[in-house]
């Protein structure tokens, strides 16, 4: 009963969340200086914009009907980690190039989320990287961070 | 004729051939990504904007415009074939338009459809030709203060109007706003919420933002949610209506274009209010209101002209008075404002070429729609097979390549990642992406137009009250929302009272 009623709560973490950032960003165009209303300095729009975000930040916290948001689900933790693979595959774009991280985050998405079996989605990542990469790369001149595996092409003199 | 000579310079901009052919890829690749499951109308422009910023401003919305509407026919044929809006507004072509298909009926609710969006969009095009010069006239004369009063009337009537709660629609507009203002602020030149990244200095990038809260958001939406999509095997045939269908609904395509037209001018009154509106009409004038639900093809007719005509009326307020109505046309503002173009009352006369040849190009656009849909809808069905898992895989990545190409900058790629997971929160919760992403398009023009209104009066916000258009829309705005909240609670009080008698 009680696990229920917090789960049907957690909805209201998120006016919160909003009211804080308004708040926030009212104290932060304070910072910035108001200035005149004849003459607006670059705090007086955000401090608005702000002030509004509060307050309806606070009547949304009032009046929120919590039925409205879905539940937590295994789903939904399989997307939370879809979302760390896309933060992965930043991270190893800028430093390792686009093959590698696009080859693993395919893979990794068409075996998880397509539920397709490996030896489907392991030719379909080669291929999905390799033709990506000479899309943008060679077709449309993209300038991609250097790309390990093109390094050791060339220097293997392919 | 003014009129006349106008459309004339709008046919010959989109006859061009390199713009009749971004017609033709708009109208297609809408409706095949229309139709592929997990991509909806919204998604697909935000997937395609940065493809768009290369070509020039013309071609751009002519190519994104055969989108939109591509995109909706899309949609249609999912909805008849498998019960699957692809958007809001096509849930009402699933109450019959299903039915229909189930009866063995698919060919000719897919072809009353395409022919009901042919004229309503017709007549809508004919409508923004008359109207459209004349609300710009008229618009020339605002000052300030008056389009203060028509963005924030805009934005309240799209968080009213729209789907869900208005008080979180609000709440989105706000936060809009407020990430609108992060970057240099344009007058006193300081940097603002800039956290002292310079990629920032130049404000959150519109496409990376809308292709995280649309793109990724949406997808990964989808994705928790997958339903299992039956294929669709049977063949489709006699799309061509019979003499029986086209007498039944003309009178349903007629209304439709009518009420779709005046609908769209609202703002944020196109789509779904306008199908619902159109669908509640034909319910009600019918002999025999019991065939709705059970494959009556008024039912599929009338929200379907009505859906296209208010989607191209939709570009008066956008185009006329630079105010988008709903998300999509917030999309494509966007897009003109990175090529330059404020679109607003002096658009007409500074980039003539833009505005009419766009107008002329939907035209053209709905023709090829009807024509291409008699012998593609069967090549538009194969794609129903391919699997929602790859296609959402492969898009995810285009998505994140596709901003890194904007401005080769791997901080967008992170901007789209946080608004992907912020828009995926917002659809969990029951918040609406489309008020944040139009506020987030309006802001900086609300705020130059606030300070200028301040600069005017000299510091008083009186000047409001005292313009009297700005006086005019606010009076009308303050109605509205008084009005709305009368309806509301006197709902409320019948339902409870419903509830009240169910429950004895």
């Amino acid at each position: 009963m009680f696990t229920n009623r917090a789960r049907s709560q957690w909805p209201r973490v998120i006016p919160i969340i909003l009211l804080l950032v308004g708040v926030a960003a009212m104290i932060g165009a304070y910072q910035l200086s108001l200035g005149q209303l004849n003459q607006p300095g670059a705090g007086l729009w955000p401090f608005i914009v702000g002030a509004f975000l509060t307050l309806t930040a606070a009547v949304l916290f009032f009046v929120q009907d919590p039925s409205e948001c879905e539940q937590w689900n295994r789903r939904a933790l399989g997307i939370v980690a879809g979302l760390a693979s896309l933060g992965l595959f930043i991270v190893l774009f800028q430093m390792i190039g686009f093959l590698i991280p696009a080859f693993l985050m395919l893979a990794l998405w068409l075996k998880t989320f397509g539920e397709e079996p490996w030896r489907l989605a392991v030719p379909l990542a080669v291929a999905g990287a390799v033709v990506m990469h000479f899309l943008f790369v060679v077709a449309l001149g993209v300038p991609f961070p250097k790309d390990i595996v093109v390094t050791l092409f060339s220097a293997l003199g392919v | 004729m003014d009129a006349l000579n106008n459309l004339a310079l709008g046919f010959s901009v989109a006859f061009d051939p390199m713009n009749l052919l971004y017609v033709f890829i708009g109208v297609v690749v809408g409706t095949a990504i229309g139709v592929l499951p997990g991509l909806g109308p919204t998604a697909t422009i935000a997937l395609l904007l940065p493809v768009t910023l290369t070509l020039d401003p013309t071609a751009a919305v002519i190519l994104l415009a055969g989108i939109y509407y591509g995109s909706m026919y899309g949609g249609t044929i999912t909805s008849v074939l498998l019960r699957l809006p692809g958007e809001a507004a096509s849930v009402v072509t699933t109450f019959d338009g299903y039915q229909m298909a189930r009866q063995g009926r698919a060919g000719p609710a897919l072809g009353i459809s395409a022919i009901g969006s042919f004229v309503g969009g017709t007549v809508s095009v004919i409508g923004l030709v008359l109207l459209a010069p004349v609300l710009a006239d008229a618009a020339l004369a605002f000052g300030p203060p008056a389009f203060v009063a028509l963005m924030v009337l805009g934005l309240f009537l799209v968080t009213s109007l729209g789907t869900g709660s208005t008080i979180k629609a609000l709440c989105m507009a706000a936060v809009g706003l407020l990430l609108s203002a992060i970057g240099q602020d344009l007058v006193t030149g300081k940097p603002r919420f800039t956290f002292g990244q310079t990629s920032l200095f130049d404000g959150l990038d519109f496409v990376a933002v809308s292709m995280g809260l649309f793109g990724v958001g949406e997808i990964l939406y989808n994705l928790e949610q997958t339903e299992k999509v039956q294929a669709f095997t049977s063949k489709i045939k006699n799309i061509w209506p019979s003499r029986k269908d086209l007498k039944d609904s003309s009178g349903a395509i007629a209304r439709g274009s009518v009420l779709g037209f005046f609908i769209g001018i609202l703002p944020g009154g196109g789509g779904v209010l306008s199908s619902l509106a159109s669908y509640a009409m034909e319910k009600r004038r019918a002999k025999d209101p019991s065939r709705f639900g059970h494959g009556a093809i008024e039912g599929v007719a009338g929200p379907e002209t009505a859906n296209n005509a208010s989607s191209t009326s939709g570009f008066i307020p956008l185009l006329v008075l630079g105010i988008p109505s709903n998300v999509v046309l917030a999309l494509l503002f966007g897009a003109l404002l990175v090529h330059g173009i404020t679109p607003g009352p002096q658009m007409m006369t500074n980039h003539p070429e833009v505005f009419w040849g766009v107008i002329a190009s939907m035209f053209i656009g709905n023709l090829m729609l009807l024509a291409l849909n008699i012998p593609l809808v069967g090549f538009f069905v194969q794609m129903l097979r391919i699997r929602a898992g790859i296609l959402v895989t492969f898009a995810v990545l285009v998505v994140m390549v596709g901003v890194f190409s904007i401005s080769n900058d791997v901080f967008d790629m992170w901007v789209v990642l946080v608004f992907g997971i912020i828009g995926w929160i917002m659809k969990k919760t029951g918040f609406d992406p489309g008020p944040l992403v139009l506020a987030f398009v309006l802001g900086p023009i609300l705020e130059s137009s606030v300070r200028q209104s301040l600069l005017l009066s000299g510091g008083s916000f009186t000047i409001f009250v005292t313009d009297p258009i700005s006086l005019t829309i606010f009076i009308a705005l303050g109605a509205g929302v008084i009005l709305g909240f009368v309806g509301r609670g006197r709902r409320r009080l019948v339902a409870n009272k419903q509830e009240k008698v169910a429950a004895e």
